[in-house]
């Protein structure tokens, strides 16, 4: 995959100071814009896509985040001497946020799918239609059970100080590929997960790299994206008032002879004018003919994997999707009824979103990823005092192993990778922290992590600080 | 040599394979990955990888490596990363490498050449950190005082044109000596209308308006002299402004992260700092004040510790220490934020780095940081933060303190109300608690009590001290003996026990026997069971229960055997009669729901309503504590211990002993012999002027920022603020701008852009956009809306149409929901001090410019002004006119004017149509409020 070389999204001079970036990068970019760079200005948009670091084999990103911690036990890690313990407690029981108590078999039905014959439980049956595109991580693990820090390791690489997301991370060292779409996006049906945008921030990056929270449980498009259209003017109208602008602007450029900031802003006038109709167009499902949309599903879960495909296949580089506001896959209790529910929500639409990235050719250079902050415990979880739940019906959290899977983008795919221990508790089998998911997700985007800093507060930041290590393994 | 190798011993042999693992391939391993943090530049916790003897020495915590003994030795366990040490820390060396390392130990750990046991040439030791400090103390630029340079005189090339007006100032002199060094000749002056237009960005961050435009304009046609006449005037009348204090409050703002509110907070607790904005107006009359820099400094680190006290006005300052995120209440992460935020912040020094490790480049080590870390885990926020200013008397004040009073008293009756139900419920379940004491239910899994028939659940809080009190009484109490009698019992004997005791008792037993009550009530009740027997004694406390709970009323004068009985089981604070204060302790799930929201109206009430009292985020004193270092940043693992004090780089003095080290820590900073700290403020100031600074890491001052562009310069302006200018940010502003080098033109001449594209030699000024808060001010400004007396108090939502009037520094910031339109506009994270504001150029800026709420109706009430002002609306050429003034400051071009007329002329039909709601002058106002010279400065 090649990409043309684009222009640095920071003045040369603030490129220098605050990147790793070799002086391949640099150069490269320097050469397209050799003695224009005034200084206190910016060259180029924020946003200009810029080459990765070695040939990449995914361009783009979809995590699919089922936030609160879905349990490994009950969808793609089969434990069968769990039934054996129903009941009793069993032998290597580990702390978690809250006690725990005797094994929980898990209630669903397993299933052997496709020529690899990955077993997945009966509450994903579309996604199970995939399995021999599926790269299945049984030995994940992460640092403790709670999910505030949980989430932020996940997404920023550090439990708890403020660091920049992995999407920040990401369109700081690639930029996007369609100018006239955010290129993070992070969609999250009727409000924010809990850490609320701290999950997709800037942190100390330019705040163009924070992703654009779009709440997808509104369904008109003008509500999903920001200032996406005038609150007034129809669109002839407003372009013959933008025309009069331009004018304006150019006589004021004539008159201050060459000077790349003014010419930048000139043009992204014109950006943000087709942003507007492309955007438009982008978020807009309805455009998509009743097949598809039955495919998908006619709901949040369904609406949402399409933007996510539509956004894609227009060149967004990173897209998030949350399954709800809050923690929704955090089934301490009813694990059954709840887990069954939340599956069902959107089983279907993650099946959908896979036929298409195939159907599209896609799926290639799109790397999908579906897990959560940790997962969840073999064993019961003990009602505490003062909730109103009288039967252990539940699991806690579980961040000393879990599972992830990932399709495209250059993973091995029909794979299953590590294992947890006989129960399910720890991860066991070539674990895998969250820090080497991270590092490997960036080289298959093309990014060495450990190259891909940038200069803050005197040191050289990276989204996996001093850990990570690139998983070779998972590339096909 | 062949023949040698034929007859080659096997020991021999083995030797050269050992040579032959470690020249090719142990020794590159241990320089590849080990040496940069273990070798003779550094040696990370005391151990060096680069001789055989260090090796076996080991580290601070003893020897890593046993030869033969692979299994066990630490350098091993360290790499396979199986425990707790994992190194190296960046990437876990692959299994070939372990492999290698396994073997050479495992072979002896043999080592040839230099640095083995036969290398008679000692290694050369380790830079020690004393070492590095002397190193850079002497070497470093920013680490000597700055001093007095002379300014140098402009040579003979200099522009002739220029050279008298640049030969004044010394500021001029040193960057024009700089530019003709480079064969480089500075910008003309900009044009007067430029020159205002900057000048009052630049130190109030408004746009002029046009009359003052024009009158400027009018007294520079006058030629230079008067020019730069007209200019000082300017300069100084802005300097004095609130506005000017407003404007750089905010950039001050940006250093000390500030925000509204705390950041994520577990559930829906409140996460906002009610009185954040004290410190932000605080922060904005201290400007105003011209409050000395170190003074300015001191207040905010230490305002409560300087003798004799300052006025509690001023105890707002120390909000600079308080206002950042809160970590979810990790102390050692609130810390590290005021550690970075004081070392960074105020010293261009990164010392946070140091929280795990000896800083690897500055001279900084762990100790240095958690020297300063006991300084802050000796300080505390109090429960409740101090008045340090009353709302004006008047109404408001006293509708506040009647509010308060009705809501504080609402508290009061709802704990009434929850004691009475508490008590209540348990004397009226009092023999269910006896009955539990002596016959425990079965408990479930969580350990929880199960709910009685009725519904009521025994609370553990009650029942521990009834137990206590009926397990240790005798069977000769005189009220308790029948029940601790029979407690032990089976229902089948009780009968036999309660004879036994009765006829123990005698015929007319003595009161001090048994108290004359409860054997009324045995031989009443006659008691056949244990059940039987609680609810007897059930019944004696209710005779003694307190009114509030059904109880009789009190008697003043009552029976002995009464008040016996009523201290034992009936008085507030017996085990079932809790006392009032513990109420909440048995309170149900919704009675505490109400009280924390009736507590939570209380704390609004006085947070937020208008008439209340105005508080300061204090940091205060606790207990004096040092700290220990954190092995690798770790609270679980303490190293040694640290005494308080400065760190090294700053001389190293202990701080007081008595206190937390505070006002030592702030004078040591505004010290006159420190280097770093007037360097920062200068180049600070210098940046946000001139759009670049003298060091182009305004927050780096350290060994990997870069050099400064013009050290001369920056030393001695440094150094004449503080002896000249006696620390007066007014006067540094002014030798500034003032400058011949800011006065120039911003046009980018083509031999500049060849020669200096970044403009590192300030041959040019620099065009800069507008940050969001001048944006948005200038919107306000221009739409008349803008009102220069509404400032201070409670944050405003700067998105709000309300909120037109106030400018954007008065806006109210959620750190944890910072806008996306206001993230857009690169405001400064409020997470970390932030000296200088990235610039981006992305197009939803320009969508915000075309479709924000907030532009379209600036451009009405734009509109809405202009044909107020001009009263009669019939001539569009005066419309237009008025609308470019407006906008622009100034009057329009012939062809802009025909430009618009045009334009008009094609709209009009146009506002016959649906579009009439934002008509044909409201959107040449927005087309005009959406132009690159709006939003730009030239």
């Amino acid at each position: 995959m090649t990409w043309n070389n684009h222009p640095l999204p920071l003045s040369r001079r603030e490129a220098l100071v605050r990147t790793g970036m070799g002086l391949g990068w640099l150069g490269a970019a320097s050469l397209l814009q050799p003695e224009s760079a005034s200084a206190a200005s910016v060259a180029a948009t924020a946003m200009a896509p810029r080459p990765p670091h070695f040939p990449a084999r995914a361009r783009a990103v979809i995590h699919i985040f089922a936030n609160g911690g879905p349990s490994h036990l009950d969808t793609f890690d089969r434990k069968v001497s769990l039934e054996q313990y129903a009941g009793r407690e069993i032998p290597n029981k580990l702390a978690t946020e809250r006690q725990t108590g005797a094994a929980l078999p898990s209630p669903f039905a397993f299933a052997r799918h496709g020529e690899s014959g990955l077993e997945v439980s009966e509450l994903f049956p579309h996604v199970a239609r995939h399995a021999d595109r599926l790269l299945v991580v049984r030995s994940m693990h992460a640092d403790v059970p709670n999910h505030e820090p949980s989430l932020m390791l996940m997404n920023c690489g550090d439990p708890r100080l403020v660091r920049p997301s992995a999407g920040a991370w990401v369109t700081y060292g690639l930029g996007t590929e369609n100018q006239n779409l955010p290129g993070f996006v992070a969609m999250c049906p009727g409000g924010y997960p809990i850490k609320d945008t701290e999950n997709w921030r800037n942190a100390f990056l330019p705040g163009a790299y924070q992703g654009t929270y779009i709440d997808t449980k509104k369904t008109r498009v003008e509500d999903l994206v920001e200032y996406v259209r005038h609150p007034v003017l129809d669109r002839d109208t407003q372009r013959r008032q933008l025309d009069l602008t331009a004018t304006l602007d150019r006589r004021h450029l004539e008159a201050r002879q060459h000077d790349p900031q003014l010419e930048a802003r000139l043009a992204s006038m014109e950006l943000a004018w087709r942003m507007q109709s492309e955007a438009t167009e982008a978020f807009d499902v309805s455009r998509e003919p009743q097949h598809v949309l039955d495919r998908y599903g006619d709901d949040v879960q369904g609406r949402q994997m399409l933007i996510a495909r539509r956004l894609v296949e227009r060149g967004v580089r990173y897209v998030q999707l949350w399954h709800g506001a809050g923690q929704p896959w955090d089934s301490h209790e009813h694990i059954e009824k709840n887990h069954r529910q939340l599956a069902g929500e959107c089983d279907r639409a993650i099946g959908a979103l896979l036929d298409d990235l195939v159907g599209l050719g896609l799926l290639d250079t799109t790397l999908v990823l579906w897990g959560g902050e940790f997962g969840r415990t073999p064993t019961v979880e003990l009602p505490t005092a003062g909730t109103d739940v009288k039967e252990p019906s539940g699991r806690d959290h579980n961040h000393h192993g879990f599972t992830v899977w990932m399709a495209g983008g250059g993973v091995k795919a029909g794979t299953v990778y590590g294992a947890t221990d006989e129960l399910g508790f720890k991860a066991v089998e070539k674990p895998v922290h969250v820090h080497d998911l991270q590092a490997t997700m960036l080289h298959l985007l093309g990014l060495d992590h450990t190259k891909l800093t940038y200069r803050h507060s005197g040191r050289d930041f990276r989204l996996t600080d001093v850990h990570g290590r690139v998983i070779t393994d998972w590339l096909a | 040599m062949i023949g040698f190798a034929a007859v080659a011993t096997a020991a021999e042999a083995t030797s050269q394979e050992h040579e032959a693992l470690f020249e090719s391939r142990v020794r590159p391993l241990l320089a590849a990955k080990c040496q940069s943090c273990h070798g003779d530049k550094v040696a990370e916790a005391g151990l060096r990888l680069d001789s055989r003897r260090s090796l076996l020495t080991g580290s601070d915590s003893g020897p890593v490596l046993v030869p033969g003994e692979a299994a066990t030795s630490k350098l091993l366990l360290a790499v396979r990363q199986t425990g707790d040490l994992a190194m190296p820390p960046d990437e876990k060396l692959s299994p070939e490498e372990i492999a290698t390392l396994e073997t050479w130990v495992t072979a002896g750990a043999p080592w040839s050449g230099p640095g083995g046991d036969d290398d008679a040439s000692p290694p050369t030791p380790a830079a020690t950190m004393d070492e590095r400090l002397a190193t850079s103390l002497k070497n470093h630029w920013a680490f000597t005082p700055p001093g007095r340079h002379p300014a140098p005189d402009l040579p003979a090339a200099f522009d002739p044109s220029l050279k008298g007006a640049w030969s004044a100032a010394t500021i001029d002199r040193f960057v024009g000596a700089r530019l003709a060094d480079a064969q480089l000749q500075p910008s003309p002056e900009a044009t007067a209308r430029d020159l205002f237009r900057r000048l009052s960005f630049d130190l109030t961050g408004l746009p002029p308006s046009a009359d003052e435009a024009d009158a400027f304009c009018a007294a520079a046609a006058g030629g230079p002299a008067a020019t730069d006449a007209a200019f000082r005037v300017a300069v100084d009348r802005l300097l004095a402004s609130r506005e000017h204090a407003e404007h750089w409050g905010r950039k001050w703002l940006d250093l000390a992260r500030y925000a509204d509110t705390m950041g994520y907070v577990i559930g829906d607790a409140d996460n906002r700092y009610p009185f954040a904005w004290t410190y932000r107006d605080w922060v904005i009359d201290a400007l105003q004040r011209d409050l000395p820099y170190d003074r300015f400094v001191t207040l905010q680190l230490a305002a409560d510790r300087i003798e004799p006290p300052v006025p509690r006005s001023d105890l707002a300052a120390l909000g600079f220490l308080t206002v950042g995120r809160t970590f979810l209440g990790n102390a050692h992460d609130i810390i590290d934020d005021r550690i970075d935020l004081v070392t960074r912040g105020l010293l261009g020094l990164t010392v946070a780095c140091a929280r795990c490790h000896d800083h690897k480049y500055e001279p900084v080590t762990a100790a240095d940081y958690y020297a300063l870390h006991g300084i802050f885990a000796s300080c505390a926020i109090p429960k409740e933060l101090p008045i340090v200013g009353d709302s004006p008397p008047g109404p408001e004040a006293e509708a506040f303190t009647a509010k308060l009073a009705e809501l504080e008293a609402a508290v009061t009756t709802h704990e009434t109300a929850v004691y009475a139900r508490a008590i209540r419920e348990a004397v009226a379940h009092a023999a269910d608690y006896f009955f539990e004491t002596a016959r425990p239910t079965p408990r479930a899994a969580d350990n929880r009590l199960p709910a009685l028939a009725d519904g009521y659940e025994l609370e553990q809080f009650l029942l521990d001290p009834l137990k206590e009190l009926l397990d240790k009484a005798e069977p000769s109490h005189p009220i308790l003996g029948a029940w601790a009698a029979a407690r032990g019992t089976p229902d089948t004997e009780v009968v036999a026990v309660l004879t036994a005791v009765r006829n123990a008792w005698g015929q007319s037993p003595d009161p001090a026997v048994v108290n004359p009550l409860v054997l009324q009530e045995l031989l009443s009740a006659q008691p056949t069971t244990l059940r039987q027997l609680a609810e007897a004694y059930a019944r004696l406390v209710a005779r003694v229960a307190p009114e509030a709970a059904g109880g009789p009323a009190a008697q003043a004068e009552e029976p002995a055997e009464l008040a016996a009985l009523r201290a034992l089981v009936g008085a507030e604070g017996t085990p079932l009669v809790v006392a009032r204060g513990r109420a909440m302790k048995v309170a149900t799930r919704d009675e505490r729901a109400e009280r924390q929201k009736r507590k939570k109206a209380v704390a609004a009430h006085r947070n937020e309503a208008a008439g209340s009292p105005l508080r300061a985020m204090v940091l205060l004193d606790n207990s004096p504590v040092d700290s220990h270092v954190f092995l690798r940043g770790n609270p679980g693992k303490p190293g040694e211990k640290v005494e308080r004090r400065l760190p090294k780089l700053l001389g190293g003095a202990a701080v007081a002993r008595d206190s937390s080290g505070r006002l030592d820590l702030a004078r040591a900073i505004v010290a006159p012999t420190n280097p770093l700290a007037p360097r920062m403020i200068v180049n600070w100031a210098w940046t946000h002027h001139m759009g670049r600074g003298l060091v182009d890491t305004p927050g780096d001052l350290g060994l990997r920022g870069e050099l400064p562009t013009h050290p001369h310069l920056l030393d001695d302006l440094a150094r004449r603020f503080v002896d000249e200018g006696q620390w007066s940010l007014r006067w540094l502003h002014r030798e500034i701008v003032t400058s011949r080098v800011w006065r120039q033109s911003s046009v980018i001449r083509d031999d500049l852009a060849d020669r200096d594209p970044d403009n590192r030699l300030f041959g040019r000024a620099n065009r800069r956009r507008l940050d969001w808060e001048a944006w948005r001010d200038s919107m306000l400004a221009a739409a008349g809306t803008l009102d220069l007396a509404h400032r201070g108090g409670r944050g405003i939502d700067p998105l709000a149409e309300a909120a037109m009037n106030t400018r954007s520094v008065y806006g109210r910031l959620d750190r944890q929901n910072v806008p996306g339109i206001l993230r857009i506009f690169d405001i400064a994270n409020p997470d970390t001090a932030v000296h200088v504001r990235t610039k981006t150029t992305v197009p939803q800026q320009s969508l915000a410019v075309l479709n924000a709420p907030l532009v379209v109706a600036a451009a009405r009430q734009v509109a809405t002004r202009v044909d107020h002002e001009i009263g009669d609306t019939s001539k569009n050429d005066v419309r237009i006119v008025a609308l470019w003034r407006a906008v622009l400051a100034r009057s329009p071009s012939g062809d802009e004017q025909a430009a618009a007329a045009t334009w008009l002329a094609e709209e009009t039909p146009r506002d016959e149509s649906d579009q009439a709601t934002f008509t044909r002058w409201d959107r040449l106002a927005q087309a005009l409020l959406a132009t690159a010279e709006f939003q730009f400065v030239d």
